[in-house]
């Protein structure tokens, strides 16, 4: 009967697991060519987002979406760090798959899982589309598809890391195809260290603001834990649109529902008092 | 050029893509909860009257809980499978607790309803048999634990996310339960003041506790503001301030305790019409306040100073 249940309901064994897998997007080497954004829309046969020009920059893309999974930025700065010149900034934004996911834990029917790469996916079949991802998520990443859209309509989409093609052992679409290595996959510790080093020789080349965000010991790291798919940035996180702090909402929620308690104790014991106030 | 703190004027976070349903659902559910719990501290401590009045309000609780599971199921992106919902129990989700909460509640509050009916006549042959059966004490007591749980956890939910006007103070669990509370106790009240049989100390009484229900709401609702600071900006100023202030603190929480003061020197015909009018406004004023925070969290989520003061070390 247990095994009806389970299979009725979707609920399988989850595979051994292996070497967490993550990116290193280095945003000193991006060039702001979108091959990530191209080839991730290929490989995953996401739809189109429409011909909208936002004005900002070379950036037409806007923002991570439903059906938009690597988004590339542009960031014109004039007299930036006192230098005279002006200079512009490029960073393929991603799917962080966080340690501790807001995304995963908002999930009421566990569709959101984490995977044997101990990265964070969404089941297809399972997600029914309740939308508490998308505002759980401190970084925007995830969405849900309007119901009017021709793309898996109603369900909740954000990167997969390319689940299906690591389970082949092959490189995500969007590192395989940044000409500059500014994408880097592999395993998360030795790309942690790769960007250690990457740090030290950036600083030692007199790049004063580089910094990394993501890594274990970064204040970033503090609720949400170390960022799976974690960053090199030339300038502080908010320019990027990042939280210094990315809250994970289970870090409040006892002291939420215990406000709610209170309010609800409270209002018991004063209707008890009223109604034992008319008993003689 | 770029000029603010941080990447144009994008936001932060994504938009919510809940519609309607959500906040009617949170009002509904929260009412019935309420009701049920009024009527039930009703039943334990209340006298022989105040019981027969106050299980009155059953009747409503059964009726604005039953609308709750198909505005749930109209909300998903795929209404085919809000079964999944139960697929797992998750408490750590107050989506998934939610859902438990609501599929449990219900059944236990249109049960009371039934043998409250069963009670009063209005069943006959064999239904009254049937509605005879269920054990009244233990429904009471387990529904209300179950419909704390349904008023308290909307506010939460809210809470538990990265939109900065339902997450920056921790109070909205608590601003949502009393307002659920205090709608649920006025919709005893409508069911008591309808009849002419209601005692007036009956109605008294149960002007004392919206009363109380009133000024507790009043004193979240500022704390709340108070800890959202600028954050409050989208729900106090703009579009949606007439709703808040006029709606849900005005016609919610401050006309009903003007009433209630004036229902004190009143008896028969005029009591009961201003017992009714007070009700139905902090019935109405609650609808407003879970819209308006609902629809202005919304705007919050497209603020992105406030994104960033919320996310500040």
């Amino acid at each position: 009967m247990i095994d009806g249940y389970k299979r009725l309901m979707n609920l399988e064994e989850p595979p051994p697991p292996k070497k967490a897998k993550g990116f290193f997007t280095d945003t000193s080497l991006c060039i702001g060519c979108k091959a990530c954004e191209v080839a991730c829309k290929q490989w995953n046969q996401l739809p189109a987002d429409g011909f909208a020009i936002t004005g900002n920059s070379y950036d037409n893309t806007g923002h991570l979406g439903a059906t938009t999974w690597r988004h590339v930025q542009f960031i014109e700065q004039a007299k930036a760090n006192g230098r005279q010149e002006q200079r512009w900034l490029m960073m393929s934004d991603v799917c962080k798959h966080c340690a501790n996911a807001a995304c995963l834990e908002a999930c009421p029917t566990g569709a959101l899982v984490r995977t044997e790469f101990d990265t964070v996916y969404v089941q297809q079949d399972i997600c029914n589309g309740c939308g508490f991802c998308v505002p759980a998520c401190p970084f925007g990443v995830i969405d849900r598809v309007p119901k009017e859209s021709t793309f898996e309509v109603g369900t909740a989409h954000k990167c997969t890391l390319c689940y299906d093609r690591l389970k082949d052992d092959m490189t995500p679409a969007c590192a395989k195809s940044c000409p500059t290595a500014s994408i880097q996959f592999g395993d998360v510790e030795e790309l942690q260290q790769r960007a250690r080093e990457r740090l030290g020789e950036l600083k030692a080349r007199g790049e004063s603001s580089a910094r990394l965000y993501g890594m274990p010991e970064g204040k970033e790291a503090v609720e949400v834990g170390p960022l799976h798919a974690f960053f090199l940035l030339l300038d502080k996180p908010a320019a990027y649109n990042l939280p210094e702090v990315p809250r994970l909402p289970r870090k409040t929620m006892a002291e939420r529902y215990g406000w709610s308690a209170a309010v609800g104790i409270g209002f018991a014991m004063v209707a008890a008092l009223v109604f034992r106030g008319g008993r003689r | 050029m770029n000029e603010g703190q941080g990447y144009y004027d994008n936001p932060v976070v994504r938009r919510p893509v809940w519609t309607w349903e959500v906040p009617a659902y949170f009002w509904l559910g929260g009412m019935g909860a309420g009701a049920f719990v009024t009527a039930s501290v009703a039943q334990t401590f209340g006298s022989a009257e105040d019981r027969r009045i106050a299980a009155d309000g059953y009747y409503l609780a059964a009726g604005s809980l039953l609308p709750c599971a198909p505005l749930l199921i109209a909300d998903l992106g795929r209404s085919d499978r809000f079964l999944h919902m139960l697929r797992i129990f998750k408490p750590l989700s107050p989506m998934n607790l939610g859902a438990w909460t609501l599929t449990g509640f219900t059944p236990l509050a249109v049960a009371r309803a039934a043998s409250h009916a069963a009670d009063s006549g209005l069943l006959r042959g064999p239904l009254r048999v049937l509605a005879g059966l269920v054990p009244r004490r233990l429904t009471e007591l387990t529904g209300s634990l179950l419909g704390l749980t349904l008023a308290g956890y909307s506010g939460v939910l809210l809470g538990a996310t990265n939109v900065p006007l339902w997450a920056k103070s921790k109070l909205l669990g608590g601003v949502f339960m009393a307002s659920a509370l205090s709608s649920g106790s006025a919709a005893v009240t409508l069911q008591a003041a309808r009849r002419g049989r209601a005692p007036e100390a009956t109605l008294h009484r149960l002007a004392a506790l919206e009363s109380a229900a009133s000024l507790g709401e009043m004193a979240i609702v500022a704390g709340y503001l108070a800890q959202s600071g600028r954050t409050a900006r989208p729900l106090t100023t703009g579009r949606f301030a007439a709703p808040f202030w006029l709606g849900a603190v005005g016609a919610g929480s401050v006309l009903p305790l003007l009433l209630h003061r004036f229902t004190r020197r009143h008896h028969g015909r005029t009591l009961r019409s201003l017992s009714t009018a007070a009700a139905l406004c902090t019935i109405a004023g609650s609808l407003a306040l879970r819209w308006s925070i609902f629809e202005a969290g919304k705007d919050s989520s497209e603020d992105q100073a406030a994104s960033f003061d919320l996310s500040k070390a």
